[in-house]
C-alpha cells in the first residue's frame, strides 16, 4: 500500500514533464514557421515526415492524407538541437566535464578507476586505452533522456570520461529502444583529457601525460607502417604485435577520426593545438571557455570548438573570512559570456554543448546570455544544429530541415530564443514526443528569483530532487538527492558520478523552525570493492539544503538547491 | 609660420628624394637610453653613456648619441643600466615540476607545461630577470627536457621560447633521486635507486640503452634491418646528449657525485654543461675546470639539508679563480627577484671583482645556456634585454625602474604604480556583475585565505623552506 | 608571592652567571678561551665614523670599550694607555645587529636530519618549553651569523598552539647561560587562524571546517589563559590563607603565569589583517603585553596596534606576496607603511638560523621601498632592542651600553660591505666560521694527479 502511495507521489511529482510519445507512420506540421537553417526561413509552410525522414518541406507542401497533422499555427519548427558533449545513456550518471587542470580529482579518479577496473588484454594501464568505445556501455531506452528532450535536445555526443584517453565517443539520438537504433554515428571521435594516472604510475604528472600521449601515437604509426610492410611481404620481418590500443589510434593517424581535447583555458587550448599540429591529427576543442583568446589559431588550424554552456559563475558563499577573488577569476567569468560572440566574429566554427551543467534548462538561459553578449541569434541556432552536425560529420543527415534528412525536429511556440520559451513537440527519428507544459520553463532571471523567493508551503516538506555539490578535498563533486518525506520519515536516493544511485535508509526529518527542517539518513556506498556506511545530516530551508556527509575518510560538507 | 613651412618643405624634400630611406628609418623602432652608468658585463662600466636600440637590438653604445625623431627617449641620468638577468635554474611558469614515476623521465618536456600567465614572471621582471632556464625537478636521476625562455609576460607562450637556444635536460644526483627525504606513501613500492651507487648506475644504464638505440637506428638506416626501430622518446634526448646536441644540467650537492658524473660523461664522450647547485664545487674546482662544465650555484644558501651542510659563500670565488664559468641561480620564484644582491655577495665573499660578479647573473649563465651571442651583456648587436636601476644594481637600496626585452618594456615601476588604481577600479566593476556575485544564500565554501605563497623549486613543493613557513597551506 | 620570589631568583641567577662570565680578568684569559669568548681588554676604536643609531652619526670619533661596556663615545675621547687601539680610518662602527625572530641554535639541518631539530614540541600547550634549554651553543649557524654583524637574536620555539618561551641571546659564549640575555623573554603563541593544514600527510581541510577549527582553537586558547589565571589566583590564595588547599602543580600553567598577568610579553604569530585585529582584541581583552610576529598586513591594522601598544616583528621581506593581485612590492613596502602609520616594528629574518646573516639586507630592501634608511637601520638595532626589552643595554652606541659593536668598511646594510671587527660583550671576536674554515681548507686546492 505504501509503495503504491509512493509511486503515485513520484508520478505526481513528474507528471508536469511526462512525455507521451507517439510513433506514427507519417507526420505533417502545417502552417508553421520553419527555420530550415540550411536555407531561408519559411514563414508559413509544412514539413512532412515519413519513415523517420523528412519527406517534404516547403510553402506549398500538402499534408499527406494518412498523416498525423499538427496544426502549426503560431508554432516554429527547428531542426533537432544537439548537445555535442555528454555522457548520456551510461549506466552510472557521469560527472560533469572533467576539470581541465592537473592535480585535481585524484581521489575521484582513483575511485572511478577501481570502479571500472575491467579485464583487458591491453598492455597499457587503464586510462591509456583508446580502444574503449562508449557504445558498448550505453543502455537502450528513451525514458532516461526526458530532461534533454524537454529542452529540445534530440541528438548528443556521448563519451566515457575516465583516464587520459577517454575512449571513442558516439553520436546518438535520444530516442529508440535499442542502441543500434539510437546510434547515428559510432565512433565519432577519440576524446583526450590532459590529466594524470593515479597510484604513482606513469604518467603521474602533466609532464608525463604529454609524453605518454605522444609516445603512443608514435608507436601506433610505427605499428601501422610495420603492418603494411608485413602484409606486402613478411619475409625477413618479425611479425608485428596485435596491439588493440595502438590500432585504435590508426583511424586518427589516417585522418578519419578526429580527437576531441578537453580544454577550457587559453593555455590548455594552445597545448591541444600544439599537440594536434605536431601529431598531424584532426582536433576539436571541447569546453573552450577561453577559445576567444586563441581564435586566430583555431581558425588557422581549422579546429572547431564544442563550446560549453556551463558558464563559470560564482558559487562560493560570501564570507568575511575569505580573501577577495582574483581579478583573473572575475575576468574569466565575465569574458566567458562573450566567447561565443567573439568566435562568431572571428569565423571559428563552434557548436554548443551542455558541459555537465547542473540544471539542464539553464542551457537556454545561457544561450540567452551569450546572445546578450554579442552572439547573433542565427549563429546561436546554427551552433545548436547545422554547425554541430558539420563538426560531427553528419550534416548530410542531420542539422537542418531538408528533404531526405533524418526527421529530428523541435516545435516551439514562437521563437525558441525568446525569454518565454515553450517547446510543444519534439520529433526524433520520426517519433513524436509531445511536451506537456503545465508551466512555462523559467528563464535564468526567473530561476534566480525562484531561488530567493522560497515557496512557503513547501518549507515543511523536503521532498523533491535536490542538486547538491559535495566538497571533497580539492574538488567539488556534484550529486543528486531525491527525497520523499512522509511525516517524519524520509526515503529516496543519493546519487553521484562515483557512487551511482544508492537508496537511503533510516531517513528522519525533524522540524527546526517555521521554514527549516533538519534531516538525517544513512546509506551504503560502494566504491570499487569496498562498501561502507555513510551518514548524512543536514538542514533544508525552502529550496536550500546543506549539511555534512560523514564517511570513513572524513566529513565532507555539501550544499545545494531543490530543482524546480 | 615660416618655420612650419620650412619644416614642411624639408619633409617634402626628404620624401621626394629619399622615400626608401624614410621608410627604413620608420621601421627601425628606436629607443634611446640617455646618460646612464652602463655596466656592460663585457667591457667594463661606462659613465654618462647612451644606448641606442633599434628593432630590439643594441645598435650603438656611446656618448651623445642621436636618435631619429619619434624615437622613444629614456632619460637615465643618475641611473644604472645592466643586461637583463639570466637565471640558470628556475621552475617558474610551469604547471608540473616533477614526473615522479620513473627514475628516468627524459621523455618529458617542460615545453609542454608552460604557463605564461604566472604572476611570478612579472615579479621576476620587477627584479630585473629577463631570461631563465626552466628545468624539470630533481626527483629523477635523469629528469625531463628543459626550455630556455625570455619572460615576455603578456605575450603568447611560443614567443617566450628562445628558439635558437640549445635544448637541455635535467639530471639529478643525491638525496632527491634517492628519494631519501620523501619516503614512499603507504602501499607504494619504493623506487630504485636508494643509494648514490644506484643513481650513477641508473644514468649509466640509460646511456647504454641510448647507445644501443642509436645503433639500432644506424643499422636500420644502413639497410641491415627492415623494420624501423621504435622512436623512443625516452632515449632520443639521450642520443642528443651523446651527440653533443643537448645540454646536461645536473643537480647535485656533493662534490664526489658531480665528479663521478663528469667522469661518466667523459666515458660516454660528452661534456656536462652545468653542475646545478654544486654547493661543494669548490672542493673539486680544478677538476670542474678541466672537464669544462659550468657551475650554476646558490650564492650562499646552505644547511637546509645534509647535502648542503658544507656549502660556503666562497664557492663562487674559488670556482672563478679556477677559471670555471660560474652563474648564480635562484631555484625559487622568491629568490629570483633579488639575484642582483646575490651577485653583490660574491664580491664580499672571496673578493670577486665587480664585473665578474655581474657576469655571474648575466653573461655567464648566458654562456652556460649557449645563448651568449644574443644575451648576457651590453654589446652592439645583442638583444636589447636591459634593466634600468635606480642606483647601483649591487646596492640594497636600488630598485628596478624598467626592464625591457628586445627593446620592449615588460616592467616599469611608474607604470606599475599608475596601474594599481586602474586595477582596483576594474575589480569594483567586475564584482558588480551577476556572474561574480555570491549566491544570495547557501553556496560552496570560499577558498581558505593563505599566509604564505608556495614557491616553485626543485623539490616541487615538498621541502619546507624555513621553519616558520613549514606546515602552512601545503 | 613565592612565585615572584622564585622568578626573581631565576633572573638574579642568570644575571650572576652573566656577570661572572663578564668580570673575568681579560688580560689573564687563556688564548683557547678566545675561540669561544673572543679577546678581552680595553679597546679604543679610533678615527671611525660612528653610527650611534640613537643620536646620529659622528663622522670621526672614538668608541672606548672597557669592562665589556661602552665607556666613551665621541670625537674628543682621551684614550687610556692600556687600551688596544684599533685605527678605524675609513671604517664605520655600528651597534651589533639584532634579529628579533629566529630559531637560532634549535635547527641545524631542517630536512633529513631530525636529530638536529628542536624547534617544535608536541602538544597544544608547550608553555613550559624553553628555547634556551635547547639552543645549541655550538651550532655552526651562530658563527656564520655573527661574522656578518649579527650579535643578538631572539630564538623561539614554534610548535603547538602555545609554542613555548623564546630567549634573547647574544651570539657569544659556549654555554646557554653565557649566551642568554633574557632566557625566558616571551611566550610564543601561534594565534589561531584559518588554515588548510591538518597535519603532515593529512588531507587538507575545507573552509567551514577550517573556520570551525580556528574558532575551536581560539576557545582553547582563551580557556588556557583562563586556567592559568585561575591557577595563579588559587595558588596565591592558598599561600595567603593556610586553610585553603594548594592547587596541584601544573608545569604548563605555572609557566604561563607571568605572561597571562601581562608581566612579560607574548609573541603572537599573525600575518593577515583579520588575524592581526583578532590578536589586538585578544590582547586588549586579556590585558596582555602583545607582540605581533609576521605582520604582512600589520599596516592595515595600525589603529588597533597603536591603540594597544602592540609592536610588530616583521619577517616578510624574503617572501612572495600571497595573492596574485597583490602588487609586486606588497611585502617590501609594508615596513614603510607601518612607519608612516606609527606602528612600532622591527625587521627580522624569521629564519631557522643558517640565513640569519642576511638580516641587514632584509632591512635594506625595506629602505629601497620607502622606509627611510635611518629607520631601516633602527629596525635591526634599536627597535628590536626596545621590543625585546633590552634597549637599556643594547641597540645603539651609547655610554654604558654593552659593547656589542661591528666595525665595517661601508654601509652595514649593503651586501658588498665587509665586517672588519666584531665585539660582543666588549670582547673582540675572531671573524671565523664554518665557512671561513672550509674556505681556507679548499681555496688553494690543486689537481691531485
Amino acid at each position: 500500500m505504501r509503495k503504491i502511495y509512493l509511486l503515485l507521489l513520484v508520478l505526481l511529482l513528474f507528471s508536469w514533464a511526462k512525455v507521451p510519445a507517439q510513433d506514427t507512420g507519417s507526420i505533417a506540421i502545417t502552417n508553421a514557421r520553419i527555420v530550415t537553417v540550411s536555407g531561408r526561413t519559411i514563414e508559413n509552410g509544412t514539413v512532412v515526415i515519413r519513415n523517420g525522414l523528412i519527406e517534404a518541406v516547403g510553402e506549398n507542401v500538402k499534408a499527406p492524407a494518412d498523416a498525423f497533422v499538427i496544426d502549426g499555427k503560431d508554432l516554429t519548427v527547428y531542426p533537432g538541437f544537439f548537445d555535442t558533449n555528454t555522457s548520456l545513456g551510461l549506466a552510472a550518471a557521469p560527472r560533469p566535464t572533467p576539470a581541465p587542470s592537473p592535480g585535481v580529482e585524484v581521489l575521484i579518479q582513483q575511485a572511478s578507476q577501481q570502479q571500472q577496473l575491467q579485464p583487458s588484454s591491453s598492455k597499457y594501464p587503464q586510462g591509456l586505452r583508446p580502444e574503449l568505445n562508449v557504445i558498448e556501455q550505453i543502455r537502450p531506452g528513451e525514458n532516461q533522456f526526458e530532461t534533454q528532450r524537454n529542452n529540445g535536445i534530440t541528438t548528443v555526443v556521448t563519451v566515457l570520461r575516465d583516464g587520459i584517453f577517454n575512449g571513442q565517443s558516439a553520436v546518438i539520438n535520444l530516442a529508440g529502444d535499442s542502441v543500434a537504433k539510437m546510434t547515428v554515428r559510432s565512433p565519432f571521435a577519440q576524446h583526450i583529457t590532459f590529466r594524470t594516472l593515479s597510484g604513482g604510475i606513469y604518467p603521474s604528472s602533466l609532464l608525463g601525460t604529454f609524453s605518454a600521449i605522444r609516445q603512443m601515437f608514435l608507436d601506433a604509426k610505427r605499428l601501422k607502417d610495420w603492418e603494411t610492410l608485413y602484409e606486402s611481404n613478411p619475409l625477413g620481418l618479425q611479425r608485428p604485435e596485435k596491439d588493440k590500443s595502438l590500432e585504435a589510434l590508426f583511424p586518427i593517424l589516417e585522418g578519419k577520426l578526429p580527437v576531441v581535447f578537453y580544454a577550457n583555458t587559453e593555455r590548455e587550448i594552445i597545448r591541444a593545438l600544439d599537440l594536434a599540429k605536431e601529431l598531424n591529427i584532426k582536433a576539436i576543442i571541447a569546453g573552450g571557455h577561453e577559445a576567444w583568446k586563441v581564435a586566430d589559431r583555431l581558425k588557422a588550424q581549422n579546429v572547431p570548438v564544442l563550446l560549453s554552456l556551463n558558464f563559470p559563475k560564482r558559487t562560493t558563499a560570501a564570507s568575511e573570512e575569505a580573501d577577495p577573488e582574483s581579478l583573473e577569476t572575475l575576468r574569466f567569468r565575465a569574458e566567458t559570456l562573450k566567447c561565443a560572440g567573439r568566435l562568431e566574429k572571428a569565423g571559428v566554427k563552434f557548436a554548443f554543448q551542455s558541459g555537465g551543467i547542473q540544471n539542464y534548462s539553464e542551457i537556454w538561459a545561457n544561450i540567452g546570455k551569450a546572445i546578450e553578449n554579442g552572439l547573433s541569434k542565427d549563429a546561436a541556432i546554427r551552433a545548436l544544429t547545422l554547425t554541430a552536425a558539420e563538426i560531427l560529420g553528419i550534416s548530410d543527415r542531420l542539422g537542418s530541415i531538408d528533404k531526405g534528412k533524418i526527421a529530428n525536429l523541435v516545435v516551439s511556440k514562437g521563437d525558441i530564443l525568446a525569454k518565454e520559451r515553450t517547446i510543444t513537440h519534439v520529433i526524433i527519428d520520426g517519433k513524436l514526443f509531445e511536451i506537456k507544459q503545465e508551466r512555462p520553463q523559467p528563464t535564468a532571471g526567473q530561476l534566480a528569483q525562484q531561488r530567493t523567493e522560497v515557496p512557503r508551503q513547501t518549507a515543511q516538506n523536503i521532498s523533491g530532487t535536490w542538486s547538491i555539490v559535495i566538497e571533497a578535498p580539492g574538488q567539488t563533486v556534484p550529486g543528486t538527492l531525491t527525497l520523499t518525506q512522509e511525516g517524519d520519515s524520509l526515503t529516496g536516493s543519493f546519487q553521484t558520478a562515483l557512487t551511482g544511485s544508492t537508496p537511503i535508509k533510516s531517513g528522519r526529518v525533524t522540524v527546526e523552525g517555521s521554514q527549516t527542517n533538519s534531516f538525517s539518513f544513512s546509506l551504503d556506498v560502494t566504491l570499487g570493492e569496498a562498501t561502507f556506511e555513510v551518514t548524512v545530516t543536514g538542514k533544508a530551508t525552502g529550496n536550500q539544503i546543506s549539511g555534512t556527509i560523514q564517511t570513513p575518510q572524513g566529513a565532507f560538507s555539501f550544499s545545494g538547491t531543490r530543482n524546480p | 609660420m615660416m618655420k612650419v613651412l620650412n619644416l614642411l618643405a624639408l619633409i617634402f624634400l626628404t620624401l621626394a628624394i629619399f622615400p626608401s630611406f624614410l621608410i627604413a628609418q620608420q621601421a627601425k623602432n628606436q629607443i634611446l637610453i640617455r646618460n646612464a652608468t652602463v655596466m656592460t658585463a663585457a667591457r667594463g662600466t661606462l659613465e654618462n653613456t647612451d644606448i641606442l636600440i633599434e628593432n630590439g637590438k643594441i645598435a650603438r653604445i656611446g656618448r651623445n648619441l642621436r636618435a631619429e625623431s619619434g624615437a622613444k627617449i629614456i632619460d637615465a641620468t643618475g641611473k644604472y643600466v645592466t643586461p637583463g638577468i639570466v637565471d640558470c635554474h628556475s621552475h617558474t611558469m610551469i604547471d608540473a615540476v616533477n614526473e615522479f614515476s620513473y627514475s628516468v623521465t627524459s621523455m618529458t618536456n617542460i615545453r609542454d607545461v608552460l604557463n605564461p600567465t604566472e604572476i611570478a614572471i612579472y615579479r621576476a621582471l620587477a627584479g630585473g630577470v629577463t631570461t631563465a632556464l626552466l628545468l624539470h625537478g630533481s626527483a629523477n636521476a635523469i629528469g625531463g627536457q628543459s626550455v630556455t625562455v625570455k619572460f615576455k609576460y603578456g605575450k603568447p607562450v611560443e614567443e617566450f621560447i628562445i628558439k635558437d637556444a640549445p635544448p637541455g635536460i635535467k639530471f639529478a644526483l643525491g638525496e632527491n633521486p634517492k628519494r631519501s627525504n620523501f619516503p614512499p606513501l603507504p602501499g607504494q613500492t619504493p623506487r630504485y635507486p636508494r643509494t648514490r651507487m644506484g643513481v650513477m648506475e641508473v644514468i649509466r644504464d640509460a646511456f647504454l640503452r641510448a647507445r644501443d638505440y642509436k645503433r639500432a637506428w644506424d643499422d636500420y638506416r644502413a639497410g641491415k634491418t627492415k623494420v624501423p626501430p621504435r622512436i623512443d622518446l625516452e632515449l632520443e634526448p639521450l642520443v642528443e646528449v651523446l651527440e653533443g646536441k643537448r645540454l646536461v644540467h645536473a643537480h647535485g650537492y656533493r662534490s664526489d657525485e658531480h665528479l663521478n658524473l663528469m667522469l661518466l660523461a667523459e666515458e660516454f664522450g660528452f661534456r656536462v654543461a652545468t653542475l646545478q647547485h654544486a654547493l661543494e664545487a669548490y672542493k673539486i674546482a680544478p677538476e670542474i675546470a678541466r672537464h669544462g662544465a659550468g657551475a650554476s650555484i646558490f650564492v650562499d644558501n646552505w644547511s637546509f639539508k645534509i647535502e648542503s651542510y658544507d656549502a660556503i659563500p666562497y664557492n663562487a670565488a674559488i670556482l672563478w679563480k679556477n677559471g670555471v664559468v660560474v652563474s648564480i641561480n635562484s631555484d625559487s620564484d622568491e629568490r629570483m627577484r633579488r639575484l642582483n644582491l646575490d651577485a653583490a655577495k660574491v664580491m664580499k665573499y672571496g673578493g670577486v671583482p665587480e664585473e665578474e660578479a655581474l657576469k655571474m647573473i648575466t653573461l655567464n649563465p648566458a654562456k652556460q645556456l649557449g645563448i651568449d651571442k644574443r644575451v648576457g651583456s651590453i654589446e652592439i648587436g645583442k638583444d636589447a634585454d636591459l634593466v634600468i636601476w635606480s642606483g647601483h644594481p649591487f646596492s640594497v637600496y636600488s630598485r628596478v625602474e624598467t626592464t625591457m626585452i628586445e627593446g620592449e618594456i615588460y616592467f616599469d615601476r611608474q607604470q606599475d604604480l599608475a596601474k594599481r588604481v586602474q586595477l582596483e577600479k576594474e575589480r569594483q566593476e567586475l564584482e558588480k556583475l551577476d556572474v561574480n556575485k555570491a549566491p544570495a544564500s547557501g553556496g560552496t565554501p570560499p577558498r581558505i585565505p593563505t599566509e604564505y605563497r608556495k614557491d616553485h623549486h626543485d623539490d616541487a613543493d615538498e621541502m619546507p623552506q624555513t621553519i616558520f613557513q613549514g606546515g602552512d597551506n601545503r | 608571592m613565592i612565585n615572584r620570589i622564585l622568578s626573581t631568583l631565576t633572573i638574579l641567577f642568570a644575571c650572576y652567571a652573566l656577570a661572572v662570565s663578564q668580570t673575568r680578568n681579560p688580560d689573564t684569559d687563556v688564548t683557547s678561551q678566545q675561540i669561544f669568548l673572543g679577546k678581552g681588554g680595553t679597546f679604543a676604536i679610533t678615527n671611525a665614523r660612528i653610527v650611534t643609531v640613537s643620536s646620529g652619526v659622528i663622522e670621526k670619533g672614538t668608541v672606548l670599550i672597557e669592562n665589556g661596556k661602552i665607556a666613551a663615545v665621541g670625537s674628543n675621547i682621551s684614550i687610556p694607555s692600556k687600551a688596544q687601539v684599533i685605527d678605524a680610518s675609513g671604517l664605520s662602527v655600528y651597534p651589533g645587529l639584532i634579529d628579533s625572530a629566529t630559531n637560532m641554535g634549535l635547527s641545524e639541518i631542517p630536512l633529513g636530519a631530525n636529530g638536529t631539530v628542536d624547534v617544535a614540541e608536541i602538544g597544544e600547550n608547550n608553555a613550559n618549553a624553553k628555547a634556551v634549554i635547547a639552543i645549541n651553543p655550538h651550532s655552526s649557524h651562530i658563527n656564520v651569523a655573527r661574522v656578518n654583524g649579527i650579535t643578538t637574536v631572539l630564538s623561539m620555539p614554534t610548535g603547538g598552539l602555545i609554542a613555548g618561551q623564546a630567549a634573547v641571546i647574544n651570539l657569544w659564549g659556549s654555554t646557554q647561560a653565557s649566551m642568554a640575555i633574557t632566557p625566558t623573554f616571551a611566550l610564543v603563541v601561534n594565534f589561531p587562524r584559518i588554515t588548510t593544514f591538518a597535519g603532515p600527510g593529512q588531507q587538507q581541510i575545507d573552509f567551514n571546517e577550517a573556520i570551525r577549527r580556528r574558532n575551536q582553537q581560539l576557545e582553547n586558547l582563551k580557556k588556557l589563559f583562563k586556567d592559568a589565571e585561575n591557577y595563579a589566583r588559587a595558588k596565591e590564595a592558598a599561600l595567603k590563607d593556610k586553610s585553603l588547599p594548594m592547587p596541584k602543580t601544573d608545569v604548563k600553567l605555572e609557566a604561563m603565569i607571568p605572561y597571562v598577568r601581562g608581566e612579560r610579553p607574548i609573541i603572537f604569530t599573525a600575518e593577515r589583517e583579520r588575524d592581526i585585529r583578532a590578536v589586538a582584541k585578544f590582547v586588549e581583552e586579556n590585558k596582555l603585553k602583545g607582540i605581533i610576529l609576521g605582520g604582512q598586513e600589520a599596516w592595515k591594522a595600525a589603529d588597533v596596534l597603536v591603540k594597544n601598544n602592540i609592536p610588530v616583528i616583521y619577517t616578510n621581506i624574503y617572501r612572495l606576496p600571497v595573492l596574485d593581485d597583490h602588487p609586486y612590492d606588497y611585502l617590501f613596502e609594508a615596513p614603510a607603511k607601518m612607519q608612516q602609520r606609527g606602528v612600532k616594528f622591527s625587521i627580522a629574518t624569521g629564519d631557522g638560523g643558517s640565513m640569519v646573516r642576511d638580516l641587514p639586507y632584509h632591512a635594506g630592501i625595506a629602505a629601497a621601498f620607502g622606509l627611510p634608511k635611518e629607520e631601516a637601520l633602527k629596525a635591526v638595532t634599536l627597535y628590536p632592542a626596545q621590543i625585546l626589552g633590552i634597549a637599556d643595554k643594547y641597540g645603539s652606541i651609547e655610554v654604558g651600553k654593552v659593547a656589542n659593536l661591528v666595525v665595517a668598511d661601508g654601509d652595514i646594510l649593503e651586501p658588498r660591505t665587509n665586517i672588519k671587527y666584531l665585539f660582543i660583550n666588549g670582547r673582540l671576536m675572531p671573524l671565523t666560521s664554518r665557512h671561513t674554515e672550509l674556505y681556507e681548507k679548499f681555496k688553494d686546492r690543486k689537481l691531485e694527479n
